[in-house]
């Protein structure tokens, strides 16, 4: 085996117990960086009456406040001071070389402050990442993502920089002039949303061009949506390019903390760079048995400017039963980010994870990569519409695909559905983050 | 796994990149060219010693 077989030999195969050490002092940094230089983390934890020195071992974590998004969205704003990053800020304003947002799928967006060095620890984190999945010199990548705002595909961009990879970045361009640019320039490499992966593949194929014999992809990176993790979306993805799909997850406040390797075995959580810990959404009980799903809780190592520290992010996932064969010691995520406990929602009396709609549609080869779930009250009673797309080749077998699809479903779900057949290409289509599930109930 | 790498002689020279990126900084006069280049390379010691330097200094 030589060095060049991971990122960094030193902290992807450091033994267990070396990492929960690493982990307990980089959490004891960070703690007490954000205590002294963050109004908003010092007042957190003076109200619960806990300082630096009282964490001494790996359970202390747990005394800990947590920190939700809402907290830090009020402790930001139009009238906060520095502008517009308030309490949250640790460092002077004039050392912030960078701002991004969330998209504010959940509300007001948070202002995310960065130092350079913040900016290139995301950059490193990210490289993990790539390098695990194959990425190195000589690869062309090909961004076809208008970056902006938000912090989507920009660390994608500069780790496969830093790497050594060619990136071309195609944001302004429309998805055919990126398509023939990714044609002209034989680009090797990809990353985008898995509903953009997809999307591009019809329009190619409407041009006239079969993205595994006409295009030279041979790696995409997804991002941004669930889809990566999910195997009959990741099975359409690789089908219609003829490349491996390998997924990456992150997010503004956070940075890149999880991403499938070569062996696509689960996500493997980047320990030296991020403590993720979770719980049980009833109890608050920590799981680190495998196999037991809860909500993560995660904590950013060393980003300084804005840290995030125990940030209840309420995504569910469970760790995985096996090690990965890559030799990593870095845990394994079952299945990725499995969805949101904010998205878990009773109809009709049943939990329902709009996940387990994507996974019964997918695996449906007659229908298109587009779904929409809308959920109503009619009187007293839940209702739930779900709108796919047929194939324009499948449209004489409609009645029987839709009773297979009402059945799969209802073996999933435990639910029926009232659905709706539409034209192929009508339902909308995002580059950016999908919002394929709607609850239209009063609540 | 064979290690073949010298994780003392790693540290030893993260550490007097921290150290020279510093006193360059120190002696620069405040030019901004030698200040923000010195800002950069301090930003990518940092790296390093996140990549190695605070494994190699676990207490065994």
């Amino acid at each position: 085996m030589n060095n060049t077989e991971y990122w960094n030999p030193v902290l992807e195969t450091l033994p267990r117990e070396k990492l929960r050490q690493l982990q307990l002092k980089k959490f004891k940094e960070i703690f007490t960086w954000g205590y002294e230089h963050s109004k908003f983390y010092h007042k957190l934890y003076s109200d619960a009456g806990i300082q630096p020195g009282d964490i001494k071992k790996f359970e202390d974590i747990k005394k800990v406040p947590k920190m939700e998004k809402s907290m830090m969205r009020n402790a930001q704003g139009p009238t906060k001071e520095p502008f517009p990053y308030g309490d949250v800020l640790c460092v002077p304003l004039e050392q912030v070389t960078a701002y991004r947002q969330t998209s504010g799928t959940t509300g007001q967006p948070i202002y995310q402050a960065d130092t350079w060095q913040d900016w290139e620890l995301g950059t490193e984190a990210y490289c993990y990442a790539l390098w695990a999945q194959g990425y190195r010199p000589g690869e062309r990548i090909f961004v076809p993502f208008g970056y902006n705002i938000f912090v989507a595909f920009w660390a994608y961009h500069y780790a496969g920089e830093k790497i050594g990879c060619e990136v071309i970045p195609g944001g302004v361009l429309d998805t055919s002039a990126r398509i023939l640019k990714m044609k002209e320039l034989k680009a090797t490499a990809m990353g985008a949303t898995p509903t953009y992966i997809l999307g591009m593949a019809e329009t190619a194929r409407k041009m006239g061009i079969e993205p595994p014999k006409d295009l030279y992809i041979r790696r995409i990176t997804v991002a941004g949506e669930p889809g990566g993790s999910v195997p009959v979306t990741r099975q359409r993805m690789e089908d219609a390019w003829g490349a491996k799909v390998y997924d990456e997850v992150g997010s503004t406040e956070i940075g890149h903390w999880g991403w499938q390797c070569l062996h696509q075995a689960g996500l493997h959580v980047n320990e030296a760079f991020y403590l993720v810990e979770i719980e049980d959404v009833a109890t608050g009980e920590t799981i680190d048995e495998p196999g037991r799903r809860g909500k993560m809780v995660i904590t950013t190592f060393g980003r300084l400017a804005q840290p995030c520290i125990r940030f209840d992010v309420k995504d569910i996932i469970q760790w995985n039963t096996q090690q990965c064969d890559c030799g990593r010691t870095f845990r394994l995520l079952d299945g990725g980010v499995l969805g949101r406990a904010d998205d878990i929602t009773k109809v009709k009396g049943v939990l329902l994870s709009p996940l387990a709609i994507e996974e019964v549609v997918r695996n449906i080869p007659q229908l298109g990569n587009e779904y929409q779930v809308i959920v109503t009250k009619k009187g007293d009673i839940d209702d739930i519409t779900l709108k796919v797309e047929i194939l324009p080749e499948y449209k004489k077998d409609e009645a029987a695909i839709k009773a297979k699809l009402a059945d799969q479903l209802r073996i999933t779900t435990n639910l029926g559905y009232n659905i709706e057949f539409h034209e192929y290409e009508s339902l909308p289509r995002s580059q950016a983050k999908s919002r394929r599930f709607l609850d239209q109930r009063p609540h | 796994m064979a290690q073949n790498y010298d994780i003392k002689g790693m540290v030893s020279k993260i550490k007097s990149l921290r150290k020279d990126a510093e006193e360059l900084k120190k002696i620069s006069g405040g030019i901004p060219a030698v200040e923000k280049n010195a800002d950069r390379i301090l930003a990518d010691v940092r790296m390093l010693e996140i990549d190695i330097v605070d494994a190699a200094e676990l207490k065994s």
